[in-house]
């Protein structure tokens, strides 16, 4: 009855730049005469609409999710690319040894990483790496250069701030050694080891500024407050 | 060579005088760049008389960011993140257009169960690319219900991709020498569900949408688009394809593990707004085959052969790599000068440029309603054009 | 309880009179409850003008989140039932907006006209037996006439703008409405030729044996449906929305409207939506009337259970929500789309319906009677 007869696909072979491919041809459209067109019409009117009221007559059918209530519930796969942050084996240790590969890596200049002499171990040691948020392109590209697997990207995807200037922030929570510097160190010098502490805002990226009046930052986003626990 | 510049108001004609008996005066209208025609932000000068369009002239370049530009200075690798912005409905295809050139011009290989995934992936990326052009149709034809069915069947396909690939829009996945992360062990069962359920979901649209009289009488005979002219302006993808021109980088070049699978190339007969439409709803159908041949047959090896902190140089000269969007053919020109990392000039040949400039033969002696469904059937998007 | 108001009233003799009767009856002996009962009767219109209003664009917003699998308004009260009421605010809240180059009076004035129009035909429309502010032994004539008058809030809207997509809009939904008040006539012109008054009371009251839409066979069915997509072309609803087609000309004819000004246009679409189910209900599906199988007295009466507001509550519900399933249903006509199908499809048809009508009520090919006195 409708206008299209959808079943009416006709596969041949066609020539085209020195070779054949099989072809689709897609259906026309019938143009019907004067008294056909409106009962034609009026049936292809009703099926539309009776899929339409299919989808309300069954809520079950709903598909869009309600947050921020089911925040409790909310699950993200492993891979996905919300926030960076760097990894700490069991000790607390962070893996980034301050090689710089990431900041190489990274297409936009999103990554400043500040690295000092370890005061115990007297290798290059992280001081303090410095997230650009505002100009990141969770692109993924420091995660795949890192050689050392320091750095991860995490599904935490509640960052908006209301003053820009909080979206620069340093990941790391002390500067101190890796893992495989401290396991080279005997009983003595372990013990001798401080991990200086460091704040969110604390990188080489200063907060200070000329602040905005009557704006208060409102405090560090929960993937960075994750950390400091 | 030489080139012409003209500049907008040279190209525009001045308003006509009396032409008919009523007295009619032709006047200028501005479409967009802001416009419900969510296309993005292209703008449009028209010369209307009533509701009849008599030119139509657009005037691109409000998304242009120097894309090409920024590319100088980056190395292949971090190009590619780049072309996940430019037509963002094929980022996975925009990745694998710049990896397969440099992987040819450096003559890095890629293992087979890389270009399986590439495949698969590039056919999900083209339905689901497919349903929201099928999606903004509908809306910008007046039905606002497709949108939202259109936008549930994307969020099933980037569940997908959301799980390998860590990201929803903007992948950065595909890489010289393979791919960015391996597939886990579950995704074939879970595309395999992903079709099953999308493959009825295509003959609802049919039901709802092109199957709706009043769609058909939008979309019929309107904007009708010769083979010669559709070669002459460049046009390729699905809009060619409409047009009679069977040309299909998938078969004609085939790149990936295309070769393997077997699949028709939707042709339509006329070149009007209609075929244009339908072929692309055909696409869809053509593309869950391929993923179905593919899907069980993905070979073990390793995800990428290349490690990404080792920089990749070109030999000296121009390349060129091409592949089949979903909106034609993406070429990328690589000029190297075999010295740098990074290259000398990039430069896309961007589908969506070649498909808009059709509109100034297609628009005029239509009407206002038919210019927008010429534009939805010609499934622009903005930032490729503008780059 | 109306039904047991209806009887007493009718054992004691009285007729049930509308508010405008009322009010005439008491002027000469009584003119403050004259002027009371008027005052109250537009009181009385102008709140359920915006209660309908709240209700209807809620509902709106509901239905079409439901087609569209998702929920719709949740948050400003419990599952969005105050939402309408936070929208009210924040229109009457903004700046009104008034282009300095444009007509401003015209400007000024055109929603004035839109919502006018609406009002004056929501006083003629039979509620319930009881409730009926004004009746008309021209009670159709009067409709289309005040209805075509909407028309000039549209156009005037449009021109003041002084923005071409509004004048646009505005020139399209003058052609669109002026077309399509004929096969709208024509279709209501086939219940008036069978209920024999032109009356809104008389034409509910004739439906007693039956409505219009099943006792008019076939003709009433063939008018029913001319009847209702003439009036979704009336009330530019898609899939006649050309006027105001959102993804062409964004706003159309209201693009230069804010504030309440726009809230007035806004209100006139929908209650325009209501005036249309309430006179599809009148006339073709019985008005207050309730639902009677012929002969099935225990049927009959558990029907009449539901009070005659209820049931034109009902029917009014039901076509509206007719309305808006096409409205999510379907693409947009173009505007000479539109013109075909109205004077190339619509008008033929309607006025061979028309004829036929008039045959079948000269030779009385029906088996039911027409005229019914009330017991």
């Amino acid at each position: 009855m409708s206008n299209v007869d959808f079943a009416d696909i006709r596969v041949s072979q066609q020539p085209i730049a020195g070779q054949t491919v099989p072809v689709a041809v897609v259906p026309r459209i019938r143009k019907q005469n004067y008294f056909a067109q409106i009962p034609s019409a009026l049936q292809t009117l009703w099926s539309g609409m009776k899929l339409t009221i299919g989808y309300f007559l069954r809520p079950s059918r709903i598909v869009t999710r309600q947050y921020p209530e089911n925040r409790a519930t909310l699950k993200f796969p492993e891979r996905y690319r919300a926030s960076l942050r760097l990894e700490k084996d069991e000790n607390g240790l962070y893996f980034c040894n301050g090689c710089r590969s990431c900041a190489r890596a990274c297409p936009n200049a999103s990554l400043i990483v500040k690295t000092r002499k370890g005061l115990v171990t007297g290798k290059n040691e992280l001081d303090a790496y410095v997230w650009r948020m505002d100009s990141c392109t969770f692109c993924n590209a420091c995660v795949m250069a890192c050689p050392t697997g320091a750095l991860r990207m995490g599904p935490e995807f509640e960052s908006a701030v209301y003053d820009r200037r909080l979206l620069i922030y340093t990941l790391n929570r002390h500067a101190g050694p890796t893992p495989d510097q401290m396991a080279k160190l005997d009983e003595e010098a372990r013990k001798q080891v401080v991990l200086e502490k460091r704040g969110p805002y604390d990188g080489p990226v200063p907060l200070a500024g000329v602040a905005y009046p009557n704006i208060r930052p409102i405090g560090p986003p929960p993937s960075a407050q994750e950390d400091n626990a | 060579m030489t080139v012409t510049i003209r500049k907008l108001d040279e190209l525009l004609q001045p308003p006509a005088a009396a032409e008919s008996g009523l007295n009619t005066q032709e006047y200028y209208v501005n479409m967009g760049p802001q416009h419900p025609i969510s296309h993005g932000s292209l703008r449009f000068v028209a010369r209307l008389d009533g509701e009849t369009v008599k030119q139509v002239l657009p005037a691109p370049g409000y998304v242009h960011r120097g894309i090409e530009k920024m590319c100088e200075h980056l190395s292949y690798r971090q190009t590619i993140h780049l072309t996940d912005r430019m037509d963002y409905f094929s980022a996975l295809m925009g990745n694998w257009a710049v990896s397969k050139t440099v992987e040819k011009a450096a003559g890095i290989e890629v293992s087979e169960r890389a270009q399986y995934i590439r495949t698969i992936m590039a056919e999900l990326q083209r339905v689901q690319s497919h349903v929201l052009w099928w999606a903004v149709l509908g809306m910008d034809l007046g039905a606002f219900t497709p949108f939202l069915y259109g936008f549930r069947e994307r969020e099933i396909i980037s569940d997908i991709f959301e799980e390998t690939i860590g990201a929803r829009l903007t992948m950065n996945y595909v890489q010289p020498g393979g791919v960015m992360y391996d597939i886990y062990p579950d995704f074939a069962a879970k595309v395999k569900k992903v079709v099953a359920y999308l493959k009825p979901k295509i003959e609802e649209y049919d039901t709802l949408l092109s199957g709706n009289v009043i769609l058909q009488e939008r979309l019929r005979n309107i904007g009708v688009l010769s083979q010669e002219k559709a070669l002459a302006f460049g046009c390729t993808g699905p809009v060619l394809r409409a047009s009679g021109v069977p040309l299909d980088l998938r078969k004609v070049d085939p790149y990936g593990v295309y070769a393997k699978a077997d699949f028709n190339v939707a042709i339509g007969s006329r070149g009007d707004s209609w075929d244009r439409y339908y072929v692309r709803i055909q696409e869809m159908r053509e593309s869950l085959k391929i993923v179905e041949q593919l899907i069980d047959n993905i070979p073990e090896g390793a995800h990428t052969t290349t490690k990404p902190n080792v920089k990749v140089k070109l030999p000296e000269g121009v390349h060129y790599g091409q592949l089949e969007t979903s909106r034609g053919i993406l070429g990328v020109t690589i000029v190297s000068d075999g010295k740098e990392a990074s290259p000398y000039r990039m430069h896309f040949r961007s589908p969506n440029y070649c498909n808009l400039w059709t509109i100034t033969e297609l628009a005029p002696g239509w009407r206002i309603a038919d210019v927008i469904a010429i534009l939805s059937s010609l499934d622009l998007v903005i930032p490729e054009l503008d780059r | 309880m109306h039904e047991i108001a209806l009887r007493i009233l009718l054992a004691a003799g009285a007729p049930p009179k509308t508010i405008a009767e009322r009010a005439a009856d008491a002027l000469p002996s009584d003119p403050l409850l004259a002027a009371a009962l008027i005052g109250g009767a537009m009181i009385g219109v102008l709140t359920f003008l915006t209660l309908l209003g709240l209700v209807l664009i809620y509902a709106e917003r509901k239905i079409s989140a439901h087609f569209q699998c998702r929920l719709g308004p949740m948050r400003v009260g419990p599952h969005g039932i105050l939402q309408t009421v936070a929208d009210t605010v924040k229109l009457l809240c903004k700046e009104d907006i008034v282009p300095t180059r444009g007509d401003q009076p015209m400007h000024l004035l055109a929603p004035f006209l839109s919502l006018g129009a609406t009002v004056l035909v929501l006083l003629v429309i039979p509620y319930s037996p009881l409730l009926h502010v004004a009746d008309m032994n021209i009670g159709v004539l009067y409709v289309t006439a005040i209805s075509g008058f909407g028309v000039m809030g549209i156009l005037l809207g449009g021109w003041s703008s002084n923005n071409k997509w509004a004048l646009l809009g505005a020139m399209r939904s003058g052609a669109q409405i002026i077309s399509y008040e004929i096969s709208a006539t024509l279709a209501l012109l086939v219940v008036v030729l069978f209920a024999g008054t032109m009356s809104l009371r008389g034409i509910v009251e004739s439906q007693e044996a039956g409505w219009w839409i099943w006792r008019a066979h076939g003709v009433g069915i063939v008018s029913f449906i001319v009847y209702l997509i003439a009036s979704t072309a009336e009330i530019n609803r898609t899939p006649f929305d050309i006027p105001e087609g959102e993804s062409e000309l964004t706003a159309g004819f209201h693009a230069e409207y804010s504030g309440l000004r726009f809230s007035f246009f806004f209100l006139a679409e929908f209650i325009n939506m209501f005036v249309v189910a309430a006179l599809a209900s009148t006339l073709f599906l019985g008005g207050w009337m309730p639902f009677h199988i012929g002969r099935l007295a225990g049927f009959n009466q558990v029907m009449d259970l539901l009070p005659g507001g209820g049931w034109f509550f009902l029917k009014v519900s039901s076509i509206i929500f007719l309305l808006m399933w096409f409205r999510w249903t379907f693409p947009r006509l173009r505007v000479d789309q539109l013109m075909r199908l109205e004077w190339k499809i619509l008008l033929p048809i309607g006025f061979v319906n028309l004829l036929v009508a008039s045959f079948v009520v000269l030779y009385n090919f029906y088996p039911f009677p027409t005229e019914i006195t009330l017991p």
